[in-house]
């Protein structure tokens, strides 16, 4: 087992280097993002002064969230994207993630984010003809998730 | 091996991949609380066949131990290709692990 790991990770270590270089990394380009603690601020650190189109985005969340740990969300949209940002306004900072799509990229992503308490998520997609979308989702929770 | 547990299946020319990372998360707030550092996965990338099919950068609001799942094409993908995994945290441990993706022909 031991060698085995060895072996695996020397292999991988090896072919995943430069795409991790060559990967966009929005924490380090946009930090202004990440500490953003209103919504509005936050889209505007990452992509400027836009106005988003709110169609053509689907967010799900449940209606109630009965643990605020573990709220599972879902993005899904048929727009040709280069980037996906997803945020809420329930915690003390505003950005979730942000996905960087690939060619052949789908979004459809299922992710599980803290909420504090109730509040609205919204995604926000850059799509490839330069117009961004947004699509909003708001939920109630009955344990905030924050206090550990 | 202990670190994640990967699932990827193809199916209908679509991936279909379920990610599960064993990480604290620890928020500001509740590290504070703790008395430690915080320490959070701050980016996500993952391999196929070469190519990068999910790169996504995050914050401390993914929940415990995050669980995602993300779609793509299988095209140029061949039998035998793996799904690679790799995610950094704030405190600058990377951590990659890849899984046969089934169904591919």
């Amino acid at each position: 087992m031991e060698r085995r790991k060895f072996l695996g990770l020397g292999l991988t270590a090896a072919a995943v280097l430069p795409a991790v270089l060559n990967a966009k990394d929005f924490r380090a380009e946009k930090p202004d993002t990440w500490t953003a603690q209103k919504v509005d601020a936050a889209i505007e650190a990452l992509y400027g002064k836009i106005t988003p189109v709110e169609e053509g985005v689907t967010v799900q969340a449940p209606k109630v969230a009965s643990n605020g740990g573990a709220v599972p969300v879902k993005i899904k949209s048929d727009i040709p994207a280069k980037t996906v940002a997803v945020f809420q306004d329930a915690n003390p900072e505003a950005t979730i993630a942000v996905f960087d799509l690939s060619e052949g990229g789908i979004i459809d992503y299922s992710i599980q984010i803290k909420m504090k308490a109730s509040g609205t998520i919204t995604a926000i997609v850059e799509g490839k003809d330069g117009k961004f979308y947004l699509g909003k989702q708001s939920l109630e929770v009955a344990l905030g998730g924050c206090e550990g | 091996m202990a670190n994640m547990k990967i699932k990827a299946s193809a199916r209908g020319g679509v991936v279909k991949c379920k990610v599960m990372m064993k990480h604290d998360m620890l928020t500001y707030d509740q590290a504070k609380a703790k008395g430690t550092e915080a320490n959070f996965i701050t980016h996500i990338t993952a391999k196929a066949g070469g190519k990068v099919v999910l790169d996504m950068s995050t914050s401390q609001f993914l929940s415990k131990n995050p669980l995602i799942k993300f779609d793509f094409s299988e095209e140029g993908l061949k039998k035998g290709d793996k799904l690679e995994m790799t995610w950094t945290d704030l405190s600058g441990k990377t951590v990659t692990e890849d899984k046969e993706i089934k169904g591919l022909k």
